[in-house]
């Protein structure tokens, strides 16, 4: 497109403008665009860090579809999302419901919620491996025989994986949520309910036909980033359950997810060209949930 | 510790409540009634923490007793450092505590002081020049803006871990590995950061930055000025963000040092936790799990006001 003004003065009137951009943009093209464009390629390639890489098409890809270890890894990090999201956003909404008010053993209750939110996530991550602890020392197994049970080695038993880290998920991150809701229950018009009541609604209709749909903003985006943050969980699985150097993903893998997996791929075996073709799988999956949430359409109709 | 209530973002107001009646008072205790599993829930927030608390204060014999003491029956600060314990021979007894544990000069220490360094640089320096940037695209109409804009968004959806592999070999061929450079540098250029304050500098009117140009100020004057001021509110609730993700920032740590001195606190925890898997070593590690979070909790009490403030800015206009 021809332009109207020459170069020159266009440059004199908006060239601080841009000098203002560079920073920013030099960086994120830098560490951003471009990995991104170079973990692409990578990932069609076999690549050991330090031989150039070869290209191999979508074998990386071939080998994926083929690879048990990253189904397992697949399916554990599905049930994972599922369990953690639905049970982290329906108790963040229940908490707000009770602990909304302005008083002090609200505000005292929301913050003993809210506490893990801002305590360093891998000192809880230790604290847990500690309450899981395989003998009688442990909290854990303290409580089991209060009720008169065997001590129980939680971390090395498959099944109990998942529900454990379902549950440090949800322990962690349910008082993050619910702050979001309380500041959703508190931009709802105290009319609306006035009104309801004055017509006869019952407290569950009050609920169900004004607090829910009034909140529905809130709960997108508490599911919406709840989900993207449980495909990308690592250092749980990494801290609590490793059981040496070259295993992440806890005994017979029940652990594993597809970032500890990555991670394994990547860099303790340095299979960095497979370990990209997951990092596109992960991609992915996240672009799509990212395209569910609309604020980025909200967001370009303003500019 | 002491933990002061937290502030609401908007308190639900509620009707002032009528002198007791029967009625009243049986709605009351049905509330209570209500919420009993939410108490509940709260116990088993409290518990893990208290079992971490006194874990800090149990000397090493006492954490390998069963079943466990809920109280610690001598207490102690040798988790933090036992004088008892020498390099040399074997004492019965005395294990490091957590600031004799590592091999570094001034051990414990320089990771607190590695995460606050890393943490604070980052967080000055991405909203430095996510602001600059945020002021182009959101107040001069240069071409290419929202083109800029569009892909700064979809870099939105990208984790992060897909860029992982290459930028650790960027780092490696500028030879940064192992450095603050590798922490700093590649963290600076936020787009979430960016995306917001561009929204939140387009709710604001353009009079004040178009009376400062008629004054005949500079558009670097104006930022500093006039922009910085302006975004006040959005910086801290931005800030809030960084800094808790920075602090906690454990994979590319992980992957990027190589040292035992350049470690972050959750990299050198890490590998205490890799070292030492007794019961007795538990004193020590949760000793340096509570020292890694006191800066974090200090500082929400600090800022509590602007947490939950900022939280719901972000998740409710954003």
């Amino acid at each position: 497109m021809a332009s109207p003004v020459p170069l020159s003065r266009r440059l004199r009137r908006y060239g601080t403008s841009y000098a203002m951009l560079l920073p920013f943009l030099a960086l994120f093209a830098g560490f951003l665009i471009w990995p991104l464009a170079n973990s692409l390629y990578l990932s069609f390639t076999t690549f050991d860090g330090i031989n150039p890489a070869a290209f191999t098409g979508l074998d990386n890809f071939r080998l994926l579809a083929e690879d048990t270890r990253f189904h397992h890894a697949l399916s554990n990090t599905g049930l994972y999302v599922v369990a953690s999201v639905v049970l982290g956003t329906l108790l963040s909404l229940g908490l707000a419901l009770a602990f909304s008010g302005t008083g002090w053993p609200h505000r005292i209750m929301r913050t003993v919620f809210f506490l893990p939110s801002v305590t360093s996530s891998i000192a809880l991550m230790l604290m847990w491996k500690w309450v899981f602890f395989p003998s009688d020392v442990g909290l854990g197994n303290t409580i089991v025989s209060w009720f008169g049970g065997q001590a129980v080695a939680w971390l090395a038993t498959p099944g109990l994986a998942i529900p454990i880290l379902v549950l440090m998920s949800v322990w962690g991150g349910m008082g993050y949520g619910m702050v979001l809701y309380v500041a959703g229950l508190g931009a709802i018009p105290h009319e609306y309910y006035e009104a309801a009541r004055i017509d006869g609604a019952s407290t569950w209709r009050q609920f169900r036909h004004i607090t829910l749909p009034l909140l529905r903003p809130v709960t997108t985006y508490v599911v919406v980033t709840g989900l993207i943050g449980a495909f990308q969980v690592f250092e749980a699985v990494y801290i609590v359950f490793q059981t040496g150097a070259n295993n992440v993903g806890g005994v017979l893998d029940s652990g594993l997810m597809i970032v500890p997996y990555l991670y394994d791929q990547g860099f303790t075996h340095f299979r960095l060209g497979y370990a990209s073709a997951i990092a596109w799988v992960l991609f992915l999956v996240i672009f799509v949930l990212s395209l569910v949430n609309l604020r980025v359409g909200r967001a370009m109709k303003e500019l | 510790m002491a933990v002061a209530p937290m502030d609401t973002v908007a308190p639900v107001r509620r009707p002032p409540r009528r002198a007791e009646t029967g009625a009243g008072r049986r709605s009351r205790i049905n509330g209570h009634l209500l919420r009993l599993p939410f108490y509940l829930l709260a116990l088993t927030m409290v518990a893990p923490f208290y079992w971490l608390l006194i874990t800090v204060f149990k000397p090493p014999s006492e954490l390998a007793r069963t079943p466990p003491s809920f109280v610690p029956r001598s207490p102690t600060f040798a988790n933090f450092y036992d004088p008892g314990w020498t390099a040399q021979g074997v004492n019965p007894g005395h294990l490091q505590g957590i600031f004799q544990r590592f091999q570094v000069d001034f051990g414990f220490w320089r990771f607190l002081f590695n995460s606050l360094l890393i943490t604070t640089t980052i967080t000055a320096g991405s909203l430095l020049i996510c602001s600059l940037a945020a002021y182009v695209i959101a107040k001069h109409d240069i071409r290419g803006r929202r083109v800029i804009f569009l892909m700064i968004i979809a870099s939105m959806m990208v984790p992060w871990q897909t860029t992982l592999i290459p930028n650790y070999v960027i780092m490696r061929n500028l030879g940064w590995l192992d450095s603050y450079a590798a922490y700093i540098v590649p963290a600076l250029a936020k787009a979430f950061v960016l995306f917001f304050l561009v929204q939140f500098l387009q709710s604001l009117p353009n009079e004040l930055i178009q009376a400062a140009r008629v004054d005949g100020a500079g558009e670097w004057r104006i930022w500093w000025r006039i922009v910085l001021p302006l975004l006040r509110p959005a910086l801290a609730a931005m800030s809030i963000f960084i800094v808790l993700a920075e602090w906690n920032n454990f994979l590319w740590p992980l992957i990027i040092v190589q040292s035992d001195e350049m470690a972050n606190l959750p990299v050198a925890l890490a590998r205490l936790n890799s070292y030492f898997a007794g019961p007795d070593h538990q004193g020590a590690i949760m000793a340096g799990g509570l020292l890694a979070s006191v800066p974090t909790i200090v500082f929400f009490l600090v800022f509590q006001r602007y947490f939950t403030r900022g939280i719901a800015l972000s998740g409710l206009k954003g």
